[in-house]
Formats: structure tokens, sequence, C-alpha cells
């Protein structure tokens, strides 16, 4: 920590940095943050790359690269507190969605190569599978709100607190009509963890998942029986559960074939 | 009073506070300022969200924070509030939350809400998620002030307490004598509705046969189908759980303690400090809510559940709480 | 205005390091009159805030009869109470309560006391300690089981020691259990062999059982969870009457005025507020209401 500030670093693997465009984008607050930032690196704002010692490492994107790996490891040596930041670094992104799948078929098929041109890992993993994280925050992309309670509570040493409930009670508390039961709707909901203010429901559109799963909790057996009895095809739910949230533990049991 | 009064009625009613009611809202309904007696939907099934959320708001500011110095209450000016349109199942459950919320030490955010909010109860017909009846909560004896019953034409008013008495004081243009007929008429048509339940739940003894049979099969086949979305206790009108956590501005100097609805059915409901949790399975969770529901009231002797059927309405799995209890009866 | 939910400003004046992760902190209110109108009884709790960060339930660490600040043992264990760790003397905190029903400590006058602690379930037991020893005229014989993991992590483990080398300082027999060696304890097994174990607390039983007059004693237990099961089942192996077998709980609470909900416990017939029905429950109430323990 220098004076009051804490140094800290944004890095990016493997993904499509909106998390990092989200903070950026809150104009209002920025000069208030990094009044209370040292930031030695910020990969969307600057492309200075150190390899300095930092008292919080925020990361998004997946590990998908041999690069990945080695950034992130050499990150976690340099840090105290390692935060990965949005779904990529959380669940491994939407590309994990291919989890299962042969690498070398994925090759050949966008690049019609049978060679590893990016040294491709074969698959695209959560930061948490590499290295160990100490929070995770979610979504596709991070909420700005809680991603300034989260950096609030971190700059003060205190340990954050994240939302442990469905997408569901959002929706309720919103007296959103229900899309499961209104509408019969795939939503993902019940099993999706809350925190977005059930922003698509809102809008009339059922939840696709995008903060990922409730970890421990979700009942992803539930959900698809739930949604086999509203008329989906099994497939057509598993398309849907798998597409933010394939490394999930059931879910990923019903990848297996 | 006549059915064609009812627009002075409610415009009485807006002299006493701001009017707020059952308003259509797609396929659905829901409590709702509003300004004209047209927009009133008195014959309504059901809300999604029961009356609690004037009084225990779903999300609210309760204390100011000075960072480490200290805390300040946020205290809200008293606004007056007219409920038009409750069923007797929300007014018992009312009853329920006002034993729990005004019970020394009572809670002042709901205690000033509630003194400032006169309630007004309408007559219903049960549709297929009701047992209201079941649950001896279909009549409403206490916890209002005044109480509409649709008899065709004319509503008959029935008056619950000394404000509701003055209420229709004031309206005596209005609200008329009612004649014996409208009594005949109102026996009748509550005999009629008495015959309309479709929902049947066994309640004699339920507390002692919910609380013996735990370790019943049923609560397993259905715990599993359940997918911890929180809805039923969002929607039930009694369930009053709520957690509380603080938020700090970016000045580092000053933030707010919020107060939110909560539901058994989330992983940290029961869990402390440490990581142990008292609930840790979903199954655990399941019977609880179904144990908490099914005890009584110790104070005001009523059920903790009042038969409304919004748990079963907007169960997005499709659980019914009587077909849950029934199955435990032994009746699925 | 003041409401159950506004914490009083309590300054802190002293901090003691206990353990490695439990310090014990004294506290003052900051307002004359709230220290006045501060009263309570063994067994109870406050809630201890953290202007911005949040609050936690504590029970109170000391004896009604002795004068002085508020004591508070707390172990450094989730975002409040690590907060409350970095504090320091002179720094301020917001109190609730006090809350709960506390032990019955007039019921069990002329009664012999018996005290089963596991861990921290010390702190506690702590205000029903110094309290029976405060009125020890009142109280029959006093006995306490305190059950440790190791000597490091023994709270008050000065005390224990002492107690068990001068049991007439406080006229009360005490035995201890603990299960990982170290010189100190080792030491003072082979000094004190009939007041020292290795093992889990139930084990001290074997020691206590000539002192346990089933039909004169009450039992007052404070544990980790898994404690109270192997505890309350030799209690009532030796046929002490249910309704002199005390516990207190510990369960997640956002109010402690019975509101909130999270400390619900119990089936249909029988559901109890930790907070407020509790946190003192006899044997009786274990066996009516589902849960308990």
């Amino acid at each position: 920590m220098t004076g009051n500030k804490i140094k800290v670093g944004f890095y990016s693997l493997t993904g499509c940095a909106g998390d990092f465009l989200n903070i950026l984008n809150m104009e209002d607050k920025l000069l208030e943050v990094f009044k209370l930032l040292d930031v030695v690196e910020f990969a969307l704002a600057s492309s200075k790359v150190v390899h300095e010692k930092v008292d919080v490492a925020f990361i998004e994107g997946s590990v998908t690269t041999q690069k990945d790996l080695e950034v992130l490891k050499k990150i976690r040596e340099n840090c105290n507190v390692l935060v990965a930041l949005g779904n990529c670094a959380v669940w491994g992104g939407v590309q994990a969605e291919l989890t299962g799948l042969d690498a070398k078929d994925l090759m050949k098929s966008v690049y019609n190569t049978t060679e590893n041109y990016y040294s491709f890992l074969g698959e695209h993993k959560a930061v948490s599978e590499v290295v160990k994280v100490d929070y995770e925050l979610p979504g596709c992309p991070i909420e700005v709100e809680e991603f300034l309670e989260l950096l609030i509570d971190v700059i003060r040493g205190v340990i954050p607190e994240f939302k442990d409930y469905p997408v569901c009670v959002e929706c309720k508390i919103r007296e959103i009509p229900c899309l499961i039961v209104e509408r019969g709707e795939a939503c993902l909901g019940p099993i999706t963890v809350g925190g977005c203010k059930a922003r698509c429901p809102y809008y009339n559109a059922p939840c696709i998942g995008c903060r990922g799963p409730v970890k421990e909790e979700a009942n992803v057996a539930g959900e698809l029986s739930m949604l086999l009895e509203k008329g989906w095809k099994k497939q057509e739910v598993i398309n849907r559960l798998r597409l933010f949230a394939a490394r999930y533990k059931d879910i990923a049991k019903l990848l297996e074939r | 009073m006549l059915k064609e009064n009812f627009k002075d009625f409610f415009e009485t009613l807006k002299k006493l506070g701001e009017v707020h009611a059952p308003v259509r809202r797609g396929r659905l309904f829901s409590f709702t300022k509003v300004d004209s007696p047209g927009e009133v939907a008195l014959n309504y099934n059901r809300t999604m969200l029961p009356p609690k959320k004037y009084f225990v708001k779903p999300f609210e500011e309760v204390l100011k924070i000075k960072v480490g110095k200290g805390y300040e209450l946020i205290v809200e000016e008293p606004k007056s509030l007219v409920l038009l349109g409750l069923h007797a199942c929300d007014i018992n459950a009312l009853r329920v939350l006002d034993s729990v919320y005004l019970d020394e030490p009572q809670d002042d955010y709901y205690q000033v809400r509630r003194a400032a909010a006169i309630v007004i109860g309408v007559s219903c017909e049960p549709d297929e998620y009701c047992f209201c009846k079941s649950m001896g909560t279909d009549y409403a004896w206490t916890g209002f002030d005044l109480f509409l019953h649709e008899l065709g034409t004319s509503y008959l008013v029935r008056v619950g307490s000394s404000r509701g008495e003055s209420i229709i004081e004031s309206m005596s243009n209005i609200i008329g004598e009612p004649t014996k007929e409208d009594f005949i008429k109102l026996r009748d048509l509550e005999l009629k509705r008495s015959r309309m339940f479709k929902k049947i739940l066994n309640t004699s003894l339920l507390p002692d046969i919910v609380d013996s049979l735990h370790e019943s099969e049923v609560w397993v086949v259905f715990s599993d189908k359940c997918v911890s979305c929180g809805s039923c206790n969002l929607v039930c009108p009694t369930c009053r759980c709520y957690d509380v956590t603080e938020k700090v501005e970016l000045n580092l100097q000053e933030g707010v303690r919020v107060r939110r609805w909560d539901s058994c059915f989330i992983r940290s409901h029961a869990l402390v400090a440490g990581g142990l949790n008292f609930r840790p399975t979903r199954l655990d969770r399941f019977r609880h809510r179904y144990n908490c529901k099914s005890s009584i009231d110790p104070r005001t002797n009523l059920p903790f559940c009042v038969g409304c059927g919004r748990c079963s309405a907007f169960c997005p799995a499709g659980i019914d709480h009587v077909n849950v209890l029934n199955a435990i009866w032994g009746l699925a | 205005m003041s409401s159950a939910y506004l914490p009083k400003l309590a300054k802190i004046v002293e901090v003691t390091e206990m353990t490695a992760i439990e310090k014990l902190f004294k506290l003052q209110f900051v307002n004359e009159e709230d220290a006045k109108s501060f009263t309570f009884k063994p067994g109870q709790f406050v809630e201890v805030n953290v202007p911005g960060v949040g609050e936690s339930p504590i029970s109170i660490c000391k004896s009604p009869t002795r004068p002085g600040p508020l004591e508070l043992l707390i172990r450094r264990i989730g975002r409040v109470t690590n907060a409350i760790h970095k504090l320091k003397p002179g720094d301020v905190v917001g109190i609730r309560g006090p809350f709960g029903n506390g032990f019955p400590m007039e019921k069990m006058k002329g009664y012999d006391v018996l005290l089963i602690a596991g861990g921290l379930g010390i702190a506690p037991l702590m205000s029903v300690l110094q309290y029976v020893i405060d009125r020890r005229e009142d109280y029959g014989e006093v006995t306490l089981l305190y059950g440790v993991r190791s000597y490091q992590e023994a709270l008050f483990r000065d005390m224990a020691i002492d107690l068990i080398k001068h049991p007439e300082k406080a006229c009360l027999r005490t035995f201890l259990s603990y299960e990982r060696d170290d010189p100190v304890f080792v030491s003072l097994m082979r000094d004190h062999p009939e007041n020292v174990r290795k093992g889990v607390v139930t084990v001290l039983f074997e020691c206590a059982d000539p002192y346990i007059k089933p039909d004169k004693v009450c039992a007052v237990v404070c544990g980790p969870p898994i404690m109270y099961r192997f505890v309350l089942k030799e209690l009532a192996k030796r046929n002490i009457p249910p309704n002199n077998i005390y516990i207190t709980l510990e369960r997640r609470m956002k109010c402690g005025i019975g509101k909130c909900g999270h400390c619900i416990v119990g089936g249909a017939t029988a559901i109890r507020y930790i907070c407020k029905d509790g946190p003192v429950f006899t044997y009786s109430d274990v066996l009516s209401v589902r849960g308990l323990v």
C-alpha cells in the first residue's frame, strides 16, 4: 500500500475485456475510484505491462492458452488478493461451452489446420481451476455496482459479501411476472445467481444464466425436469445450460456422453 | 352501499390517504397506487406480492452509517395509506405479521407504517389454488377497518374497527342501512362460496403430523423438484425473514445499513460464521419451510399459513403446497 | 429516537490477545445513560456493530455481579469479527442488546452447579462461573469441566491452571481435558492426575462422577454443536432431571429480537427463536423441539 492507496493490477486473459470496459465506463465514478487506487497495470486502459507486486489483482478472461497459464501463475505470485471478475474468469466463459469437444477438430473447423496456432490448452478453464482465487464476482459482464462494493471492502481490508440468492428473488421483489409460470419459457433464473436485478426478465426476456449458477446450490436436475415438463426438449435445455456454465459440475455431467 | 356509489366511496377514501388497491397488470394483479376507481380490480384472484410489501419493504435502508463512528436511524414520516381490496386471507396474514413485528421490542419501521394504514377488505371467490377455508382464515373477524361484501348490485359494508365506524359515518349519504334481504343475500352467497373450495387440506393435527413424519420420503421427492428459487417465501404473506447488509460509499466515510427480504431456501439463511450450516441441504430447507408454515402462531392462534395459494400459483416447478401436505397425509 | 435497531456507541478500553484467533475486548458505553441502562443476565448476548462492516451476535463474557466495562470474547472467523479484531483501544463499536433469556440463576439457587464448557463455549459460561463465585453462598458445590484442544488454543488457560492448582481460592472443583500434548498440560496432568485428562470433555465425567449428585445439581453446558449430543447423553445417563440441564446455542441472527427469522428452529409443533426464546434452553426443550441440537 502506498499512502492510503492500494496497489492494484487489472489483468486480461482470454476474453472480450467487457468486464474492464464496464469499469472504465463508469465515468461519473472513475475519478473517485482512482483516488483510492494505485494502478500499476490495466490491460484495457494502457498497454504498459509490468510485473510488479500488487495488493490486489483483478483478472478477467478464461485460462485458454499456455500464455494465460504462465501469466496467471506469475500474477498469483505477485499479489496478496486475487479477484476473478466476470463469467470467463469465474466459469470459463461462453468459450467453455466447447468443453468436451476435441481441440484438434475445433482448430480444423475454424482455422482449417491441425496445427495449434496459439498454444491452446485444449479447454477454457476458470481461474480457480488453475490458481487459488480469493474472491469471485460473476456476471457477463460484471455489474459495476457490485464491483464497487467489492472494491470498497477490499480497500478497507474487509471480507466482502457475495450474493447467494438466485435471479428469481430479484424478479419477485420487482414484481416481474414469472416467465416460467406465465409463459413456460426456458428461464434459468432459478439456478442463476442474482445481482443483475433481473434485468432480462424485466424486459420480458428469459434469463440465459450469464451470471453463472448459484454455487454449490443450483438444482440443475430440478431445472431440467421442470423445463421438460413445460414441453422443452432435453437438448434445447442443455444447450441453454451449457452456454455460460458448462464447467459447473452438474452441467458438465449432463454434457458427458 | 350501491355499486354506483363506489366512485364516491373511493373519492372519500382518497381524502384519508394514498389509496392502493389491486390493479391488473397483464395476467397478474399487483397492489399499486390508484388515482381513479376504474383502475381498481376488486374482482381479482390474488396479487403476486402480498400487502406485507407496504410494511416490511422488499429492500430498504434502515440506518445511516458514519464509518468507524456510529449509526443514525433513518426515520420516515408516517404516510397515510388506504389499502383497499384485501382478501380475508391477507388480512389474517397481516395479523400474523403484526404479532411478530409488534411484539416487544417492536419493529419501529413496521409499526409506523402499520399504524398509518387503513385496511379495507373485500369478499372473494376461491380459485383452484385457494385453501383458506381449510386453514380457517377464509373469514376475517378482526384486523380491518371496513370489509366490502359483494352482493350483486351492492356492497354490504362490515365494520371492523372504531376507525372504520367513523369512516362510514362520514359517508351516510352513500352508505345506507342494510336490509333483511341484504343479510339473506350475504348468507346465501357465503354458503355458495364455502362450497366452491376445491383445494382441501386436512388441518386437524397438521402440526403434529408434519413434525412427526419428518423422515417421510415425500419431502425427498418434492425437494428434488424444488429449484430453491425462493419464490414461495417472497410471495408468502406471512414469510417475514429479512437479511441485513451494510454498504459504504466511495468516500469510505458514509454508508447505509440495508435490509432485504430473505428466503429460507438460500444457502446462507442458517449459515454461521466459520462455515457451519444448520440447514445444509435443500431437503432440510424444504422441510423447514413446511414445518414453519404448518405451525400455529402462539399469540394469535392463527396458522402461519393462511391458504392464499400464492406459493403454489407462483412456483416455477409447479410444487403445490396442499399437494405436498396431502402427500404427507398419505392422500396423494 | 431510540430503537431496538439503533446500536449504542461503546469505546474499546482494552484488548487482550487470548489465543491466535481470540481476543477479549473490554467496552465502555460512550453515553453515560446507555451505561446506566445496560443491565444483563449471565448467558445473554449482544450484537456488536462495526460501523461500515456489519454486526455479529456475541455472548457476554462476564457476570453482572462485577462492575466495570462490558467484556466480550471474540473469535476472528467472519467478516465482522475480522474487522473487530483490527480495532484498538479508543476505537468505537456499536452495541445492541442485551438479548436472549440468559441462565435462570435464581432458579438454580440452592443447587450444585456443574459447568461443562468446550473451547469457545467457556465465553458465555464465564458469566455463570463468575456469578456463582460472587454469590457463593447461594449455590452448593461448583464443578467445572473444561475441554480444550491444546494449550495454545485454550482460553483462560492461566485461570484454569490456577483453579486446578488452588481449588480453595474460588471454592470450586475444576477438571480439564485436552486433545494435543504439550509440556504445560502434560506436567499439570502428572501433578493433578485426578483433575486433568487427555481426550474430549466427556472423559472428565469419570473424574467428576463422585461429585455429581443428580437430584441436587444443575448442569450448564456450552460448546460446539457436536459436543452437545455427547455431553447431553452423559448427563441423561446420570439421571439429572432434563429441566435441570441448561445449554446455550448459536445460530445465524440478524436482529436479536425475534423478527428476522434466521434463528428459527423446531418442527411444526414447536417453533422457537434462538435469539428470543433462547439462547438458553433446557434438555427438556431439546427433547420436545426438533433440531435444537
